[in-house]
């Protein structure tokens, strides 16, 4: 049985501090999805509540990827292979902009025609 | 066989060769869940809001369960830095910590996947909605199973063709009633029948007879066609048979094998006829909220949801709720100079609201406390987003007459796109899950022996075992926001 060749300690100090900020993190979503002060724009999930939900989901997919995954220091051809990987996949949600693509759509502010429905007393 | 490269790099690609395997499987695995990424945001880019396909909110649909995921993320993540510890303890040669550590990370695995079975359940078997004729949506449990149409049978008619009839599932094979056969094939009437494998074993029976003995006329005709009779007598064999029952039987059937019935009568979709006496086909329902994103503004008050819980406390809740949560819009746009926008005023924000009708014989009279209610809660729900869930003692429950009802189910996926998405991609990360965890549970449970013969290779079969668990760790990191509280 070989011995160990090299010193992991610094390596554990990276990956518990990861784990820690990970779990920050996750304290993080939740309070940006439950707690009203922390919810920017219009009440409910709003764009900027997305842009701000998936900020931080991105932060701690890089840690993930980055300290865990040993992104940080890989070898140029895995770097390589994500690079395509990446493009399909932002491909794939660039398809996702057809969705908004229709010139001939109806608005629907037509249904709404009586004004002030909503502020009668019960 | 020796294998190369296992544990040495390749000079050309500088990496082992599993390693290099592993990254092209993340990147294709990439592409699946890429594409169910994209159909998420496909699915919620076509909501038309007050039109069609309302998308309920996570936190909404979750409530509790919130709590649940965001503890499955904390267990993934430590389950993850378990695996990255692990690999280190190989590296340093340390056997044992290795096992702690790898049984610990496939424990993670095992609460989050009951964790999940948790979840399900409750979505599957606890969450009902009901839509009534007006697509207004009433959202809670549906109970006692009355969803069921309850009905007392006296006489069946079969076809003895095809498979069993499903109304034999619907009997109490406990309290199975005596059949007599009023009407069928020759020499059947008058056989009794008292237990339903004496009724399956004379089904099969006379399903082989008629098959024998439509052959045999169908034989025979041919044969007088060929030899030139003119008008050779038709193909005639009693496919069919009339059952009656010493004593009325009950029967629950499931809607979703019923075409249709009336006091009298019940058509099974497999063609069975059931006549007997309807006792009841309401439904039993256990109120939380009511949801009206599908009904015009200006209908609201009039809509037929009001007609069948029947409670005006439980109508001014609702309109309560929703004017607080106007006024809250109109602050707020105001503040701002804007318009409020449709998708706010049809959406969900404004149009599903908590709703409790109280249970009778509860202190003072309705009136009364309905009054009280509306007003004490008043400052409490002021607190924002999804605070509407407070309880108010037992609550009623509520008989919905079944030709008010459009739909019902559970909250699968077919209960709405949400659901579907919902479904398919927190299931596709379940297998996944499952997957990498028996992977590491192979590694941690036979790996002493290559430990043993050459602990750099199985090290790095951990790290690329770690690596597909992270992938999976990565998903869920994103499923949890979009699917819970986005």
């Amino acid at each position: 049985m070989a011995e160990a060749t090299h010193d992991y300690s610094k390596h554990k100090k990276t990956y518990a501090a990861v784990g820690i900020a990970l779990g920050v993190f996750t304290m993080v979503t939740v309070a940006l999805g439950l707690w009203p002060p922390l919810d920017f724009g219009p009440p409910g999930p709003t764009a900027s509540d997305f842009v701000l939900g998936l900020a931080v989901a991105s932060t701690k997919a890089s840690l993930v990827a980055l300290i865990f995954m040993h992104l940080n220091h890989e070898r140029g051809l895995i770097y390589k292979l994500l690079l395509f990987t990446f493009l399909f996949f932002a491909g794939l949600m660039i398809l996702t902009l057809f969705a908004d693509f229709d010139p001939i759509r109806e608005q629907y502010d037509t249904f709404i025609t009586t004004k002030g429905w909503l502020t009668e007393k019960p | 066989m020796e294998i190369p490269y296992e544990v040495t790099p390749r000079r050309d690609t500088g990496l082992y060769n599993a390693k290099l395997g592993v990254w092209l499987f993340l990147a294709s695995e990439v592409m699946l869940f890429g594409g169910l990424f994209s159909a998420y945001v496909f699915l919620r880019l076509g909501v038309q809001e007050g039109v069609d396909n309302p998308w309920p909110w996570g936190v909404s649909v979750h409530k509790n369960f919130v709590w649940l995921g965001a503890i499955n993320t904390v267990v993934l993540i430590a389950s993850s830095v378990g695996v990255v510890f692990a690999w280190v303890a190989l590296k340093e040669r340390k056997w044992r910590q290795y096992q702690v550590l790898m049984y610990f990370v496939v424990a993670c695995a095992a609460v989050f996947m009951c964790l999940k079975t948790v979840e399900y359940n409750s979505k599957l078997n606890h969450h009902h909605g009901i839509k009534l004729t007006d697509n207004s949506v009433m959202e809670g449990t549906i109970l006692d199973k009355t969803d069921r149409i309850r009905f007392n049978g006296e006489k069946i008619s079969i076809s003895l063709q095809g498979a069993l009839p499903a109304v034999l599932r619907d009997l109490d094979s406990d309290d199975f009633p005596e059949f007599t056969v009023t009407e069928g094939p020759e020499g059947t009437v008058g056989t009794k029948l008292d237990s339903a494998s004496s009724f399956s074993s004379w089904f099969a029976e006379n399903r082989r007879m008629i098959g024998v003995k439509l052959a045999e006329e169908r034989k025979r005709y041919r044969a007088e066609g060929a030899s030139g009779v003119a008008n050779p007598k038709p193909v005639s064999v009693t496919t069919s048979a009339v059952l009656t029952a010493s004593k009325p039987f009950a029967i629950h059937g499931s809607p979703r094998k019923i075409v249709g019935h009336s006091d009298t009568a019940v058509n099974y979709k497999d063609g069975v006829k059931l006549e007997g006496k309807l006792i009841s086909d309401d439904v039993t329902f256990e109120l939380h909220e009511v949801d009206m994103q599908l009904v015009l503004p200006q209908s609201q008050r009039e809509s037929v949801v009001w007609n069948v819980i029947n409670d005006e406390a439980a109508k001014q809740q609702f309109f309560a709720s929703q004017s607080r949560k106007y006024q809250e819009l109109v602050e707020y746009y105001g503040k701002r100079d804007e318009v409020i926008p449709v998708s706010m005023l049809r959406g969900h924000y404004l149009n599903v609201n908590f709703v409790h009708v109280a249970a009778e014989g509860h202190g003072h009279g309705e009136k009364e406390k309905a009054h009280d209610e509306v007003h004490t809660s008043e400052p409490k729900k002021s607190a924002g987003a999804g605070g509407d869930h407070e309880e108010h003692g037992p609550s009623r429950l509520i008989t919905v007459p079944r030709d008010q009802i459009k739909f019902m189910g559970n909250h699968g996926p077919r209960y709405g796109n949400y659901y579907a998405i919902y479904f398919t991609m927190t299931a596709l990360h379940g297998i996944h899950v499952v997957g990498g965890a028996l992977v590491l549970l192979f590694f941690v449970v036979f790996g002493k022996k290559l430990y043993l013969k050459n602990p750099e290779h199985l090290a790095n079969r951990v790290e690329v075992g770690g690596l597909f668990w992270h992938f999976v760790d990565l998903i869920w990191i994103f499923l949890f926001p979009i699917m819970y509280l986005l």
